[in-house]
């Protein structure tokens, strides 16, 4: 920690005994173990299609995998227990599967997080905003990463009711920065910290929009930024557009956050999110072209 | 006099900085790295680069290419102006290591196959051993992908150079079109035709041909897989008996 309240020096992200530093755009593939989550509900519900997806996300160069059992919005309701018998023994055939494999669980639940850390979780992407105080702690136990996020002080799983806010980028930036101190203070290493606005969580479409045109705030403060975007309603206001018709307005959100400077991509389509990010990493100068030949013949 | 001359192509491709992350054409690379090690395995005292350039005019010897004309990004710079042909020359020189005296000729683009000649003979003449790499291409209009598109006429021109090259017939190079060589964008003319000059220079002024000296070629590399005709090639005086 160093500068101004909250913020660090930009440096590498420590995840999984690996060090990932800025400049390098990371893919975090979406596995939800769920029924009904909200893009294709039940695609993965199954394990082996669960494994399949895993063994496909995997090729196509995806850096972190992300597993939920629990999806965003309100419905039936999903216990601790439950939540842990969908993506724990999972969670333990992936990292056996591919021990090299940065593996996330979305969860909010420190019990949860806990028994994820016992399969071999790397890093506890907390969506709900730290609503469960205790998780930080677990990360900290285990010397896992986890993710800052702001939703508005909204309970888990339940929709924002008209909020609104002064300035929403000062809200999310005050919110997951306290955050990231409260993670620091329970003993999480800082390298292994990353905020997150949560786009839609605790948040109208317009919100979402600030919070996108605004993300140069949050990767000023020096923590890894992750954008959670990937076919979310807001883009599908935006374009007034389906579920299945958000890919391209997903990756132009992808593009912008990316040339903002923000370095986990939390995505259901993984080689599209690569192409995008490898094209604003070449428009940003952190990577050259693969080939260049075009004029230079 | 000349002691050995090579022909090398002026892609910017060339420098390996430019293709990104893949290498292109590293075999064309390797056969230029190959040429300019001969010429320095002749102990030239001083190496002549000659290439096409806005105008005739000698530059700096320590003028590199400023890449970063063609790639901004890689934020190397180097001589600004320095023709790419002798810029490519100056890295290939560098490349296998060369630190010795080194000048740095541009030819006029359009100039006269008369005025290359005798630019060739003058440089024959700076010191008792010199060796001449000749940096040009062949035609851009090879393949309808090619930079200047298709042109029909462009095969055989450059089967004609190289052929010139390795039969050592610099008469052949000095006759080459240059309103021909022009419309097919073939850079390496005006080089090709100082490279002449310079080798026929030997015991006798009688330029092009029928001096005490006939150079033998020898072809490292010729193709066009981009539509511009590339060719590597070695040039010996072999004196004759």
């Amino acid at each position: 920690m160093s500068g101004k309240a909250g913020t660090r020096e930009p440096g590498p992200l420590v995840l999984h005994g690996r060090s990932f530093p800025p400049g390098r755009p990371l893919v975090m593939a979406i596995v939800n173990r769920t029924p009904d989550s909200f893009y294709r509900p039940g695609l993965t519900w199954d394990v082996q299609a669960a494994l399949d997806r895993v063994r496909q996300v995997v090729g196509e160069g995806a850096d972190i995998l992300d597993i939920g059992g629990v999806p965003a919005k309100p419905g039936g309701e999903v216990t601790a227990a439950e939540e842990i018998r969908r993506v724990v023994p999972f969670i333990g055939t992936v990292r056996a599967a591919y021990p090299d494999l940065v593996i996330s669980v979305d969860t909010w639940r420190h019990e949860v997080g806990r028994a994820a850390c016992e399969a071999g979780a790397d890093l506890l992407n907390d969506s709900w905003g730290g609503w469960d105080p205790e998780l930080a702690g677990v990360a900290a136990e285990y010397d896992v990463g986890l993710v800052c996020s702001h939703a508005g002080g909204l309970p888990p799983r339940t929709r924002p009711f008209r909020v609104s806010y002064q300035d929403v980028m000062a809200e999310v930036l005050g919110h997951v920065l306290g955050l990231a101190e409260r993670a620091v203070r329970a003993g999480v290493e800082p390298a292994r910290i990353v905020i997150d606005p949560a786009h839609d969580f605790g948040k109208n479409s317009w919100h979402s929009l600030e919070i996108t045109r605004r993300l140069g705030e949050m990767t000023a403060t020096g923590w890894p930024v992750l954008l959670s975007a990937s076919h979310k309603d807001f883009i599908g206001e935006t374009l007034g557009a389906g579920i299945e018709d958000r890919l391209s307005g997903s990756l132009a959100v992808t593009a912008v956050a990316a040339w903002l400077g923000a370095r986990i991509f939390r995505a259901h389509n993984v080689t599209e999110t690569r192409q995008a990010l490898d094209v604003v990493a070449a428009l940003r100068g952190d990577l050259f072209p693969t080939r260049a030949v075009r004029g230079l013949a | 006099m000349i002691v050995r001359a090579a022909v090398c192509p002026s892609p910017p491709l060339l420098a390996r900085d430019l293709t990104g992350r893949v290498d292109v054409l590293p075999e064309m690379r390797e056969a230029c790295a190959r040429a300019v090690s001969r010429l320095l395995a002749a102990s030239p005292e001083v190496v002549v680069i000659t290439g096409a350039g806005p105008a005739t005019a000698s530059w700096d010897p320590d003028g590199r290419l400023d890449l970063s004309r063609y790639a901004p990004a890689l934020r190397t710079h180097g001589k600004p102006g320095l023709p790419l042909s002798l810029g490519l020359g100056a890295m290939l020189l560098d490349m296998v290591g060369h630190t010795g005296p080194r000048r740095l000729q541009a030819v006029g683009e359009g100039a006269p196959a008369s005025e290359c000649v005798q630019l060739g003979a003058s440089l024959a003449g700076i010191a008792p051993r010199v060796a001449l790499l000749a940096v040009g291409d062949g035609s851009a209009r090879r393949s309808s992908a090619a930079p200047g598109h298709l042109d029909s006429r462009a095969a055989a021109f450059d089967a004609s150079v190289e052929r010139a090259l390795h039969d050592g017939d610099m008469a052949a190079l000095v006759s080459l079109d240059r309103e021909l060589a022009r419309d097919l964008l073939a850079t390496g003319r005006a080089s090709w035709q100082v490279l002449a000059g310079a080798l026929a220079n030997g015991d006798a002024p009688d330029v092009p041909r029928g001096g005490a000296t006939v150079p033998v070629g020898e072809i490292l590399y010729a193709d066009a897989p981009f539509g511009v005709g590339y060719l590597v090639a070695v040039l010996e005086p072999e004196r004759i008996s």
